[in-house]
């Protein structure tokens, strides 16, 4: 692993790190201040109330939601900052209308929000948290796939929630030296299976279907490789973008396509693939299992498409949302994990936190944090 | 004549044995050495070449005319220095000074040793190494330049080393570790790799990627360090470095106490990590070379290292005995090993494989392990994509359209299955009352029972139905 960054902080300017206090965002955060220098940090969530850093970190905390335009201006008139990182986004697990409907209005118009306020104020670096899943109809595999592979949209794309990141990230970028604001410069950051402290996804999931008993069985030969990302990394990433971005606004000429970090994409992953259950075995032992390897019942992908298949016929009988169900069984028997060469090569990325210590600090704030529920 | 025991145990391995059989039967040599055509001294040379090396022989001597002799001598050199560096009965203060002659004396004729114990295996090579100078002399300049410069580099190397081991300096850290293993393998790399470009049959860039000519080397010497553990702890010998088993135990010997078996294997688990690291830059060198025999003599031992690690990994064997490859194994690694990097790259994927099947989640470098095995696949993968980012793209779109029939489809299909099974049912009932059942008494009597059952059902159903 790449070591801390370097002595002398590199400086940043003012940045507004939009859904702050969120999962990613807060990340973003802690880094800004641990690692960067920055002249003001400023959070705009839209409840201001989990993850704040201490007041004498000096931090401006200001609740606003992006969408709504009017006050996103205003604030960013009054802000006034050189970089806007944008992480905030619903958690992605939820169908039906409502979910789609919040989507839609955070992801796509919110976003729209966010570069149309850039514009107006005289922001010169954008920097979009985007997501690999963008890339996936979620039943091919994706193997060492890089920024060329297309991006899945409309009828192709079955999960809505990537189609609106899909339409964020094409926002975002479009707005990269457009007409009318040429010199607010973009970039969007790629992350895929995104983890750490703060996390109630995918770790705290993990973790529940230990808690219950549930983590004896292995779908599939666990051959697929998969990429799971440490949440400090993805932060890291963002705010290696955001730099790239300033110092390509104060150079003279434009960067050469092979270097160019504006208006482009970048995965970013731990750089690790590990193998899909590996990764839940990794979780579960560190939240306490004793399981050895070949312990697992594993059943075919076939056996378990089919009992999704009766699963999501039963539940849709009893009219409830089928937690078991066939694309659950797809994701854990699927290749996915790409190539970041060009984050590599572009903004000098190398991930900060191994898998391995990610897994550990991400287990132990979630057992911390069921404690802390079973309290409550 | 086979011992009993490999009769038993190829009789219940059939799959070796046919690899055994395709191997000698079936080999057919790129290049295949001609004796009438070599001079006395080099078919003496051959001679101890065949006596010193296993392994290595049969397969430097397919290698192509032009570089069959060049690494002939190059190896016998360098078994020539091993075999004063081994050898315990010169005392230090005449082995370190000869260690650092050695490269004067392969140029002085007519120059032989008969000093070294009389049970060091390869003495008769120094007792008659003047026959192997005579050669070396008849060498193109440019291959005995390099001969040479590897030649003074492990020489001192040795004796750096040999001075080290007097003082009881065993080895400390990884660093050090990997400064021994450049020593002893990464500098044979070196030396052939120039070999190979002096005689145009690899891509002169690996010259300026020399990290993957060390790569090579070191999973070679890691694996063996591995591998070797018991027989070098029983010669009171010592490769494993302090920084790694010092964090398991706290005296080296305590690593093959039979009560120490678990730490022991968490220290051999991280010896294999950090052997695996270099699998993927030694697929990356073998995709230099441009010629087959000399391939082959590369990918060989490639091949058997990452067989050799699949065995010894999780293995508790190394601790108490000497283990290795079957030959069975060892005859399929090496089928394998003469076609091309293709191939190669099936072989490591299937290793690598196995490895991670056996991979521990108990173990404390679990998920490392498993990044290391993805970090092997991933190498594979750039360099024979399985997948083409224009044609992901319209497979994409065909398969979406199928997805979407693919809900009715099994829905027809659960639905004709339920339908049969309704029909046979009703048809069972149907004869059933025909021939007098009485339904009527089990709606009334046995109600209760019924849709207790009827509860359980539905309960084991959402139970197992539940998250996964």
């Amino acid at each position: 692993m790449a070591t801390e960054k370097p002595q002398q902080k590199l400086s940043l300017g003012r940045v507004v790190v939009i859904g702050g206090c969120g999962f990613l965002g807060h990340h973003v955060v802690n880094l800004l201040l641990r690692s960067w220098s920055c002249s003001h940090v400023c959070v705009l969530d839209m409840q201001c109330t989990k993850n704040r850093r201490p007041d004498s970190d000096g931090v401006e905390y200001v609740d606003a939601n992006i969408t709504d335009s009017d006050q996103l201006v205003k604030e960013f008139a009054r802000i006034k900052p050189d970089v806007v990182i944008h992480t905030a986004s619903p958690p992605a697990q939820g169908s039906g209308n409502v979910s789609h409907d919040l989507f839609r209005r955070v992801n796509i118009e919110g976003t729209r929000n966010v570069v149309t306020a850039c514009q107006q104020t005289g922001v010169k670096a954008l920097v979009f948290t985007s997501s690999a899943s963008i890339m996936s109809d979620n039943v091919n595999d994706l193997i060492n796939a890089n920024e060329t592979y297309p991006i899945i949209r409309g009828k192709m794309q079955s999960e809505y929630y990537s189609e609106t990141k899909a339409e964020a990230e094409s926002i975002t970028l479009a707005a990269n030296r457009s007409e009318t604001a040429p010199n607010l410069l973009t970039a969007s950051i790629r992350p895929s299976g995104i983890f750490g402290e703060g996390d109630m996804q995918a770790i705290y999931h993990m973790v529940n279907i230990y808690e219950q008993g549930k983590h004896n069985v292995q779908i599939g030969e666990n051959h697929n490789l998969f990429d799971f990302t440490y949440v400090e990394n993805v932060a890291h990433a963002h705010l290696l973008a955001a730099r790239a971005l300033l110092v390509t606004a104060a150079a003279e000429t434009q960067p050469l396509d092979h270097e160019r970090v504006d208006g482009e994409a970048f995965l970013v992953t731990n750089g690790q693939p590990v193998y899909f259950w590996d990764f839940t075995r990794a979780v579960w032992h560190a939240a306490g299992s004793d399981k050895g390897p070949g312990s697992a019942w594993v059943m075919a992908r076939e056996t378990g498409l089919m009992l999704g298949f009766l699963s999501e016929v039963y539940f849709g009988l009893v009219r409830k949302p089928a937690t078991f169900n066939r694309q659950r069984i797809i994701y854990s028997c699927m290749t996915r994990y790409y190539d970041i060469t060009k984050a590599r090569r572009r903004l000098g990325y190398e991930p900060l936190v191994g898998l391995d210590v990610g897994v550990k600090r991400a287990v132990a704030w979630t057992l911390e944090q069921k404690k802390k529920e079973r309290k409550a | 004549m086979p011992s009993i025991k490999s009769i038993l145990y190829y009789s219940f391995h059939p799959v070796q044995l046919r690899s055994m059989i395709q191997w000698k039967v079936w080999h057919e040599p790129v290049h295949r050495r001609d004796p009438s055509k070599e001079s006395k001294e080099l078919t003496t040379c051959f001679h101890y070449l065949n006596m010193t090396s296993r392994s290595f022989a049969a397969v430097i001597q397919e290698l192509n005319p032009d570089m069959l002799v060049p690494i002939a001598l190059f190896y016998l050199v360098l078994r020539g220095l091993d075999t004063i560096e081994d050898d315990m009965t010169i005392p230090i203060e005449k082995k370190e000074p000869m260690l650092r002659d050695f490269d004067k004396y392969m140029k002085t004729d007519g120059w032989t040793f008969d000093g070294n114990g009389p049970n060091e295996k390869d003495r008769d090579l120094l007792v008659h190494f003047d026959e192997v100078i005579v050669e070396l002399k008849k060498l193109k300049k440019n291959y005995y330049d390099i001969i040479e410069d590897i030649t003074i580099k492990m020489a001192n190397g040795m004796a750096d080393y040999a001075l080290a081991a007097e003082n009881n300096k065993g080895v400390e850290t990884v660093p050090q570790y990997e400064e021994y293993c450049h020593y002893v393998a990464g500098l044979v790399g070196e030396g052939l790799t120039r070999l190979f470009v002096a005689g145009n049959w690899a891509n002169p860039a690996l010259l300026e990627r020399m990290e993957l000519t060390e790569s090579m080397g070191q999973f070679l010497q890691k694996t063996n360090i591995i591998r070797d553990v018991h027989e070098d702890f029983l010669d009171k010998r010592r490769f494993w470095p302090t920084e790694i088993w010092s964090k398991y135990v706290d005296k080296w010997e305590d690593l093959f106490e039979p009560a120490n078996r678990t730490k022991a294997l968490h220290c051999s688990s991280e010896m294999v990590l950090n052997a695996l690291k270099h699998a993927d830059e030694c697929l990356f060198y073998m995709a230099g070379i441009r010629e087959q025999s000399v391939f082959n003599f590369v990918a060989i031992p490639q091949s058997m290292a990452i067989a050799t690690i699949d065995l010894i990994f999780q293995n508790p064997a190394i601790f108490y005995s000497h283990i290795k490859i079957t030959k069975g194994d060892a005859c399929q690694l090496m089928i394998e090993s003469t076609q091309n990097l293709r191939v190669v790259c099936d072989t490591f994927k299937r290793y690598t494989r196995r490895i991670a099947k056996k991979n521990d989640p108990r173990d404390p470098h679990f998920l490392e392990i498993s990044a290391a095995c993805g970090k092997i696949e991933q190498f594979i993968e750039t360099l024979f994509p399985t997948q083409d980012p224009k044609k992901a793209a319209l497979l994409a779109e065909q398969q979406n359209e199928q997805a979407g029939a693919e809900f009715k489809e099994n829905l027809i299909l659960v639905g004709g299955i339920v339908g049969v099974l309704l029909f046979i049912s009703i048809l069972m009932i149907g004869v059933a009352w025909l021939c007098g059942a009485r339904f009527d008494l089990m709606f009334n009597g046995d109600n209760q029972t019924i849709s207790s059952v009827a509860t359980t059902t539905a309960a084991a159903i959402t139970g197992a139905h539940d998250e996964l």
